[in-house]
């Protein structure tokens, strides 16, 4: 986890340098000097193919009403299904239920970049700070734990906790007050999908920060102790410019992904609030292409949530660049 | 018949197409194509295997319309062996699936109970029991994958909402006619014993294609209580629906975490006596189909069942989330009133009174809302599961497969039964007092629906056991029922559903849980059924109608 983190982390001197190794020889010389590298490389890029590259031809499916039952295997399904141009799109943003379905992932995106995304870097530096390095890994242990739960498990603990029949509410009923609605509440779902993920991940999320920290020379608190700079100062000047390209790094990723929030999560809950507050395009895939069987729809909603991914990280990434930062990666 | 009817769908595709040039909502696309099919009941008495029943056991009461036949306590004579050659001949491994609802059992080479059939079956069959309550999902991935196992057994009910299932059906399954039409299916004498009106479902695209698990009984739904929990609150039976909304309020008791009902949506309807033949029609007075989103019941029943979410009596959990699960709320008492099928009654009763004493489950006797004559759902001859053999194999390794499920059809009676149900004697299951068998732990951990869901057998109620009073209750529950069952105008015409049909009973159904869960005014339930009948309604009901006027009905 660290190594790319540090590489990141590199100068663009040290780069220039590892892309100015001589290419020299023969393609064959650089074969017989290379193979084992390739030879290591080579499963990766046979998994990447197999699991990535070929299922993206799947994708024509989008232009396809596609039927899977024509002809006598896959691919002659693939074939002989009918072309129907952009029909897929057509429909796809003429009904209502997937713009809903938009609007909610978007909404939701934004409100957890907000206050979600904050929280592991607050809580990397927390630990950080932690003198003894028992407790610190004592800590780590608990915060980590959850996100190894499912999201069946997560969701069931919080229906036992929170819910209508919950820890809570029988306890405010012992006390003769009405229970306040949590887990079936449409208006307050987005900030119980983020408190569920927050519960579950942030401990998880602060792992990378925690690295990037681990990076930043000792040298530089104490210089500055010595200086006279108050914590704060130290946080401010020291700390948070150390991890700042691994914050960008991670913001242009999880901008990326926008259009992606989960989907077991909404799947469990959406009848408890109803699709117009829990329907993300994860679950409008599912309910609205998966399940009446309507491939090309989904392929075309698939196929649009990678666009606009790829839009963003372009433009996230832009901008980093125009910050002076690194960003994902770069030209050059 | 098939010649209209595709014009005719062309011909509606087109005037859609004629609103907007550029217009191509969910119909226009699968308009183009010609959408579901109906058999004329008379053409495909013909495909039907011949029909030889066998008795092995003398039953205590013959079957009565629509209820089978029974047996009040369990035979006492040594049941016989039925197969005397093994089915296998040596072919390879036989991957299965069925819907199973309960825990997954361990699979094979780790299930004791698996291996003794395929003792006795002679070939190795791999199993693998699927949730039911999530089947259609599964179902619906693997037929797009069109990676199905040699053996594949669908609820019936998951059939009507996958579109193009009989594209699915010719594509992936086997046709069986050469095997069984006719008496072609004296090859497989259990299979023979299968009644005509279960067969007769099993028709698609003018081929049989599947093996029916008949339906041992003619309700989809009851409305179970927990009558030792309610008999202790000296509390009285609903006659109409408002002494039903009063017993609810009266049992919910939150600060004791027990609440009235599970989701009754279907009983509530049902009590509003909303139409339910093929989905939800009947036929109008003057003529044609209307749906139950359109009568004035429904609207009632889906008022009432808003009502008992606003009023809080249905479980929170259950409110809550979708893993929440009734049964065991029911079980635990918890909630006191669970809607289910007939079906887990027995097995209920049973094992939940291992563990609380004097557990007692009884259907709640049928009503209606107003207090008039009750309407009963079902009736119909729609087999609970089919069974599909894949397409694609040796004339040899299909007449495999059918042997295997022909051991898996023997008759309540024969020894094969007795094993593919309750294992081995001594090991999955016991004697009791009156010779009936009691699983075991390992029982119950290794049996779940592996073999009894393949290929069907001829319907019988059995009580006795460690439930001898199931059966009389059954039976006095079904006489009073049975006589409100609504007639079924479709009755032995095998219907396949257009597909913009099939797609807007989930989405609308989807709305409306919105309308009852109180998430939107019921008075939108009119712009619900306005978009329902736009995006496929009306083709259905049309679709519906031509099949009964091809029928001559």
């Amino acid at each position: 986890m660290s190594t790319p983190i540090a590489n990141s982390a590199e100068t663009p001197h040290s780069r220039a340098k590892a892309a100015a190794l001589p290419a020299t020889g023969s393609f064959k010389a650089r074969l017989r000097r290379d193979w084992p590298l390739l030879a290591m490389t080579a499963p990766a890029v046979l998994l990447l193919l197999v699991f990535h590259y070929v299922p993206t031809l799947g994708n024509v499916m989008a232009f396809q009403d596609y039927n899977p039952f024509m002809g006598k295997n896959a691919f002659e399904a693939f074939a002989k299904s009918e072309w129907i141009g952009i029909g897929n799109f057509l429909m796809l943003f003429e009904d209502p239920a997937f713009w809903d379905a938009f609007r909610n992932t978007l909404t939701i995106t934004m409100f957890q970049l907000v206050f979600f995304f904050p929280l592991p870097i607050l809580l990397a530096i927390l630990l950080n700070g932690v003198a003894s390095a028992k407790l610190r890994s004592f800590i780590q242990s608990v915060v980590y734990l959850p996100h190894f739960f499912s999201w069946v498990l997560v969701i069931t603990f919080f229906v036992q906790m929170l819910g209508g029949a919950g820890l809570l509410a029988q306890e405010l009923r012992g006390h003769g007050l009405e229970p306040w609605e949590i887990m079936s509440n449409p208006d307050a779902f987005i900030v119980l999908v983020t408190a569920e993920a927050v519960w579950k991940d942030v401990g998880w999320g602060s792992i990378v920060f925690l690295a990037a920290l681990a990076a930043i020379d000792p040298t530089l608190y104490e210089a500055a102790a010595v200086d006279g700079a108050t914590r704060w100062r130290r946080l401010w000047h020291i700390t948070l410019p150390g991890i700042r390209p691994v914050i960008l790094l991670l913001l242009i990723l999880r901008l990326g992904d926008a259009l992606s929030v989960g989907f077991e999560q909404y799947l469990l809950q959406r009848e408890a609030v109803g699709r117009q507050a829990a329907e993300v395009l994860d679950t409008y895939v599912y309910y609205q292409a998966i399940l009446p069987q309507q491939w090309g729809l989904g392929a075309a909603a698939g196929l649009f949530k990678a666009v606009v991914g790829l839009v963003l990280i372009l433009s996230a990434n832009r901008l980093a660049h125009a910050m002076g930062e690194q960003g994902v990666y770069s030209k050059s | 018949m098939s010649t209209s009817r595709r014009q005719f769908i062309v011909g509606a595709g087109a005037s859609v197409a004629s609103l907007g040039a550029l217009r191509c909502s969910g119909g226009c696309s699968a308009a183009k194509r010609p959408g579901g099919s109906f058999t004329n009941a008379a053409q495909s008495a013909a495909l039907v295997p011949a029909y030889e029943p066998i008795e092995l056991v003398k039953p205590d009461f013959p079957a009565e319309g629509p209820l089978p036949a029974g047996f009040l306590k369990y035979p006492q004579q040594e049941f016989v062996q039925v197969i005397h050659e093994k089915p296998g001949r040596g072919g390879p491994e036989i991957t299965s699936m069925t819907a199973h609802w309960g825990p997954t059992p361990p699979g094979l080479g780790r299930n004791a109970f698996v291996a003794a059939v395929n003792d006795a079956l002679g070939v190795t069959v791999n199993p693998s029991c699927q949730d039911g309550m999530t089947f259609g999902n599964k179902l619906s991935a693997i037929l797009g994958a069109r990676d199905v196992p040699d053996l594949l057994s669908v609820p019936s009910w998951e059939v009507d909402n996958i579109p193009r299932f009989s594209q699915a059906v010719k594509a992936l399954f086997a046709d069986l006619s050469p095997h069984l039409q006719g008496d072609a299916v004296k090859n497989y004498p259990m299979l023979a014993t299968l009644p005509t009106s279960a067969w007769r479902n099993c028709v698609w695209g003018e081929r049989l294609a599947a093996v029916p698990f008949p339906t041992n009984g003619p309700f989809p739904w009851a409305l179970f209580y927990r009558k030792d929990l309610l008999d202790q609150l000296d509390v009285e039976l609903p006659k109409n629906i408002e002494e039903f909304h009063r017993l609810g309020k009266e049992l919910t008791r939150p600060e004791k975490g027990v609440w009235a009902f599970s989701d009754v949506s279907d009983m509530v309807e049902m009590y509003f006596r909303c139409p339910h033949a093929q989905g939800g029609w009947r036929k109008k007075p003057g003529g044609g189909l209307e749906f139950k989103y359109e009568t004035e019941e429904y609207r009632e029943a889906v008022a009432f069942s808003a009502r008992l979410f606003k009023d809080g009596l249905v479980h929170p959990d259950l409110v809550a989330s979708k893993g929440g699960d009734s049964k065991q709320l029911f079980m635990s008492g918890r909630v006191l009133m669970l809607q289910d099928g007939m079906g887990a009654w027995q097995p209920m009763q049973s094992e939940q009174q291992k563990v609380t004493q004097g557990f007692n489950m009884q259907p709640l006797p049928v009503f209606a809302a107003d207090g008039g004559t009750p309407l009963t759902w079902g009736g119909g001859t729609t087999p609970i599961f089919y069974t599909f053999v894949k397409d694609g194999l040796s004339k040899e390794r299909t007449e495999e497969l059918l042997r295997v499920l022909n051991w898996c059809a023997a008759p309540f009676g024969s020894k094969e039964n007795l094993l593919a149900e309750n294992g081995v004697e001594g090991k999955h299951f016991t004697r009791g007092a009156d010779n009936a068998p009691m699983r075991t732990e390992l029982g119950r951990e290794e049996i779940a629906t592996q073999f009894a869901l393949l290929g069907g057998r001829a319907p019988v109620s059995v009580g006795g056991g460690d439930t001898p009073n199931y059966l009389p209750d059954l039976l006095a529950y079904s006489r009073d029922a049975v006589k409100y069952l609504g007639e079924n105008p479709f009755e032995g015409i095998k219907i396949e559903l257009p597909p913009t049909y099939s797609k807007t009973i989930t989405t609308t159904q989807d709305k409306i849980r919105d309308l009852v869960r109180g998430r939107r005014p019921l008075s939108d339930l009119d712009e619900i059924v306005e978009e329902w009948r736009r995006m496929g309604g009306d083709a259905g009901r049309d679709f519906l109608e031509k099949a009964l006027a091809a029928n001559g009905r």
